[in-house]
């Protein structure tokens, strides 16, 4: 957890694959990389078996390259289509039961401060609706009322796409599926309330056809959860398989949902807005002037 | 055989406006040349795919078509590509990627 494991160890670089150099020698640890530099840095996402045209793994993708400390970052992840290419990243990747991952982060986030007292060290989950807000949920829910310090990300295909098409809570009402051929009788469960409620400092919606503005919310997620509080995004990053988009369509799908159901949305508490300006010189959140006295 | 995308260096080279990489889902795919179209005098070099990472998808197509509107993506059989960049064959500089062209990787 630190630049050194991204460092060859002396005598092995001759040995090391030409993408494991290329990862060290030129990409993002110890530097600054944004969205707008991507395809002229190795990335930390490597290979993996996720579906062509995959919104969510493109959302991986570009989470990656937002996390504000690649090299003192670790991400935590549970069953589902996710884990198949979060695990494939030069970060370290916890992976538990389905749906402990809010419960294992706490343990982490809080071993990791006693560790590493105030140097930061940020334990990102990402994890699909069903492991989040169906099998994971008490654990999910008890993270925030405990006011855990890490951020919860929810890839939020409405499905249970890696077994094959079952409905979940996040599911739209009405939605047919392959395995729920009757349709889901209720309604979309409301996360993003429930995280208001629970107590988070930071909770946003966001959709990966605007990758400015995911590297955005996720800066502003992890930077909040390092001494504020939780927080949480949940992410539309539609299953092509089980809704039958076709791949050179996803982008469009998500414009057009994002224009609709899945708006963007970003709520910020007081106490994380002054933290990110005070801290990280966030001017969007510094106080405004008071305005000038004119006389009457 | 399989589609793989395809990046007009002709059109691509007039704006290099860097939109498809950050929708294609894989990394390390759509990468840039700085040198490319040099040659014909174009000043911001061109985009390329790696194809040995390349799914598939056509999501850059879209991007290019109706997001850029520039047109410069296609899907091609891999064995028909002209050239064909690949993984092993890219050199990243200081600023830029740069890929060594070879034939096409699969005959
Ligand atoms: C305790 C347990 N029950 C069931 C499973 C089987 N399982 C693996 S992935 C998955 C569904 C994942 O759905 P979701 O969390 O929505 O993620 P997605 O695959 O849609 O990204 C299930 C039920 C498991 N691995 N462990
Ligand atoms: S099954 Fe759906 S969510 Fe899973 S990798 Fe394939 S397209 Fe993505
Ligand atoms: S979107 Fe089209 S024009 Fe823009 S960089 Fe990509 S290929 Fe070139
Ligand atoms: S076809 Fe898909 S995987 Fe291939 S370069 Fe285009 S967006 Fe990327």
């Amino acid at each position: 957890m630190s630049l050194d494991y991204v460092k060859f160890s002396p005598g092995f670089e001759k040995f090391m694959p030409k993408e494991y150099r290329d990862m060290v020698e030129h990409g993002p640890f110890g530097k600054k990389t944004t969205v707008s530099q991507m395809g002229s840095f190795k990335e930390i996402l490597e290979e993996h078996p996720m579906c062509a045209g995959c919104a969510m793994t493109l959302f991986i993708r570009l989470a990656m390259i937002s996390f504000p400390n690649p090299e003192d970052t670790i991400t935590v992840g549970t069953a589902g289509c996710g884990r198949l290419s979060i695990s494939q990243a030069a970060i370290p990747f916890v992976y538990g039961n389905y749906g402990d991952q809010n419960g294992v982060a706490s343990g982490l986030s809080r071993g990791l401060r006693l560790r590493f007292g105030d140097k930061p060290k940020d334990v990102v989950v990402m994890a699909g609706d069903g492991g989040m807000a169906d099998i994971g949920f008490s654990c999910t829910l008890h993270s925030w009322f405990r006011k855990e310090k890490f951020t919860t990300i929810m890839l939020d295909n409405e499905v249970y796409g890696n077994t094959g098409g079952q409905e979940s809570g996040m599911t739209n009402k009405g939605a047919v599926l392959k395995m729920a051929p009757l349709g889901k009788k209720f309604e979309k469960m409301d996360m993003v309330s429930m995280a208001k409620s629970a107590g988070c400092a930071y909770v946003a919606t966001v959709v990966p056809n605007n990758p400015r503005r995911v590297e955005a919310v996720i800066k502003k997620a992890v930077l909040i959860a390092r001494e504020i509080g939780p927080t949480y995004i949940q992410a539309y990053t539609s299953c092509n398989i089980e809704y039958a988009i076709p791949t050179d369509k996803v982008m469009e799908d998500a414009k057009n949902v994002e224009g609709d159901r899945y708006q963007f949305s970003e709520y910020v508490t007081d106490e994380a807005k002054q933290f990110l300006a005070e801290r990280y010189g966030y001017k969007e959140f510094l106080p405004k002037p008071a305005p000038a006295v004119t006389k009457a | 055989m399989y589609l793989v995308a395809d990046i007009d260096v002709d059109i691509c080279a007039q704006t290099s406006c860097k939109l498809c990489t950050q929708f294609c889902p894989e990394a390390n795919t759509i990468l840039y040349n700085d040198q490319a179209g040099k040659e014909k005098g174009y000043k911001y070099g061109a985009a390329y795919v790696a194809v040995d990472r390349c799914k598939g998808c056509a999501q850059c197509v879209w991007v290019c078509d109706n997001m850029a509107k520039h047109h410069a993506i296609k899907m091609i059989m891999i064995d028909q590509l002209p050239n064909a960049a690949i993984t092993d064959n890219v050199v990243y500089g200081e600023k830029s990627t740069t890929a060594v062209l070879t034939s096409p990787v699969v005959g």
